[in-house]
């Protein structure tokens, strides 16, 4: 799959959380030259769950930093609109992870940097957590991988690295993963035997 | 010879949530508009353009732009909350004037085109809740309104309280407005907190006040309660019982006992009754057009970038004691003070800084360490009685 550049905003659909409406016209206009789509909702509104956005804009001023703004949209992008610069404020703020902020009174210069750090930003969450979990699994699986290298050691007389070895190559030969392979021996009680290919 | 006349724009909400500090706040200002068009010592004089946003944020950015656009005004003295504050700063930045603030806010800012008179919060918060730990308790029942103000003073409070051993034990918020009060009033009587630090503002913390006061008397039971805001007419609004015994930071008490502010009330009763109270943000109010008229006299002109040089440093001897304008952030040199509320909608001064302190608008200068060894239980009582504290009769 194509992965989407994050300098494309076309055709992207944002979700304005603001007040103010010269704000939310300087918004609207350069988003809309940039070929997006808005929303508009007042921050005392709840949000719609049933609304797909790609990117939030947040007027960070405009909400009791005693609520939960964005919890609904948990992987959507957040871009935070600043006035206040109160840590009391900026702790509240951080607590939403904003992927990316400006600083008021907005321009449309700006807004366009602000889009593209936001897409990037969720674009590199999403890849870190992808291989976050992978590397879980494999930590959980460790317990497994050892299980079979013990077996293959004495079943095979080897060393503990022979044995680790002589996994790893035979879950190549067989394509398929080193975690994969080990549960196989454990449920089998030594090494499968098949051709060269798995099925 | 007529002299000649400089257009100032005044903006303040005379109606609205806030309505009582907006009318204090232009009555000050137009008395030092006339002190100054009636002195010898200036050879102009202000022309005040009147303008009432009625407590609406974004009316604060049409008035200005009218003041400016129509007017040809270079300075505007008003706001009185942030997000007021927060809607004129883009419009004076844009087109090179000059905003001067009274108000005492939460710091966290400074904009080349404001001139913030009021208070930082190194002169309101850090005074008092050092005050609280040495002298009162370390352990804090928090209840204000739910904005800016009461979050960012929690912050520091709960900041400086934790890194001194102590605890906040609650923090209870009310929209802005809100009077109901019952529930708080009830968790208070129930825990007895040795300490409460009421933040809010206007009505709400009247009705907490009185409910409060009431419930302490039925319960025999008396808490301290302190405040960086409360100021004298609204120890009138609260009523006489309820309103004594409270600790309050301010850089300014009616009760400042010097010629310059014993003069200043005397004239502020002439002009509004016997019967009426100078209030912190009304003084300061004043405070802003004397800076502004002895700036433009010392600069020679009503242009923004002269008069904000001449502003820099530039001493006044005003009612709340010496005042002028740290070029660094645009803040002021204020005095801090710590007094009681007393019989008669006045306060007592019990402490009062050595000197004008800088202002610290980001509390760069805040030594969490210090003030929490300060504290320390180990040291004998000549030791521990703070070395920055003067005591006042």
């Amino acid at each position: 799959m194509m992965k989407p550049s994050p300098f494309t905003v076309r055709g992207r659909h944002a979700l304005l959380i603001m007040r103010d409406e010269r704000e939310i016209s300087i918004v609207r206009r350069q988003f809309n030259r940039l070929g997006m789509t808005v929303t508009e909702t007042d921050p005392d509104q709840p949000i719609d769950p049933k609304l797909a956005a790609d990117v939030i804009v947040l007027d960070a001023d405009s909400i009791s930093i005693k609520s939960d703004a964005t919890s609904a949209k948990a992987n959507v992008p957040v871009i935070a609109l600043i006035g206040t610069e109160t840590p009391s404020r900026l702790k509240w703020l951080l607590e939403l992870r904003p992927a990316s902020f400006l600083i008021k009174p907005l321009r449309s210069a700006g807004l366009y940097t602000a889009l593209v750090v936001a897409f990037d930003c969720a674009q590199r969450r999403s890849e870190e957590s992808a291989r976050i979990e992978k590397l879980e699994d494999r930590i959980r699986s460790r317990r497994i991988v050892f299980a079979a290298v013990l077996r293959l050691m004495h079943s095979h007389a080897l060393s503990e690295e022979d044995a680790f070895n002589l996994i790893r190559q035979t879950a190549m030969r067989h394509r398929t993963t080193i975690e994969l392979l080990s549960a196989e021996i454990i449920a089998l009680g030594g090494m499968p035997n098949r051709g060269s290919r798995t099925a | 010879m007529t002299k000649p006349s400089i257009p100032l724009g005044l903006v303040f909400s005379g109606s609205g949530p806030y309505a009582m500090m907006g009318r204090e706040m232009e009555k000050s200002a137009l008395m030092a508009i006339d002190e100054v068009n009636q002195s010898e010592e200036f050879d102009f004089t202000l022309t005040p353009h009147l303008r009432d946003p009625g407590g609406i944020v974004p009316a604060y950015h049409e008035a200005c732009d009218d003041l400016i656009r129509n007017r040809k005004v270079e300075h505007i003295v008003g706001c009185y909350t942030s997000a007021s504050r927060k809607q004129v700063i883009p419009i004076v930045e844009r087109t090179e004037r000059l905003l001067w603030h009274p108000a005492r806010y939460e710091g966290f800012e400074s904009s080349e085109n404001v001139i913030y008179v009021g208070a930082a919060p190194n002169h309101t918060v850090v005074p008092l809740v050092r005050h609280m730990l040495e002298h009162v308790a370390s352990d804090v029942f928090c209840v204000g309104s739910n904005y800016v103000w009461t979050w960012e003073t929690n912050r520091v409070l709960r900041e400086i309280v934790s890194s001194a051993g102590g605890r906040i034990l609650a923090e209870r918020l009310l929209g802005l407005g809100e009077t109901v009060v019952d529930h708080i009033v009830k968790e208070i009587i129930g825990r007895k907190p040795p300490a409460i630090l009421n933040t809010l503002v206007g009505e709400s913390s009247y009705v907490f006040m009185r409910a409060l006061h009431e419930a302490s008397v039925r319960a025999g039971i008396s808490i301290p309660t302190l405040s960086c805001s409360l100021c004298e007419p609204e120890l009138k609004m609260i009523g006489s019982s309820a309103s004594i015994g409270c600790i309050a930071s301010s850089a300014y008490f009616e009760s400042i006992d010097s010629l310059e502010n014993r003069n200043f009330v005397a004239r502020w009763k002439d002009r509004h009754g016997a019967g009426s109270h100078v209030s912190v943000d009304g003084q300061s109010t004043y405070v802003c057009v004397m800076l502004l008229a002895r700036a433009i006299r010392r600069a020679g002109s009503a242009d923004v970038v002269a008069v904000r040089r001449a502003a820099a440093n530039y001493r006044y001897d005003s009612p709340q004691g010496p005042v002028w304008v740290d070029p660094d952030n645009n803040h002021c040199f204020l005095t801090p003070r710590l007094a009681r509320s007393v019989p008669g909608c006045q306060f007592r001064i019990f402490w009062e800084s050595e000197a004008p302190e800088r202002p610290d608008p980001y509390l760069s200068n805040l030594d969490l360490a210090a003030i929490g060894a300060k504290l320390d239980k180990t040291a004998d009582a000549v030791g521990r009685r703070p070395n920055y504290l003067r005591v006042v009769k």
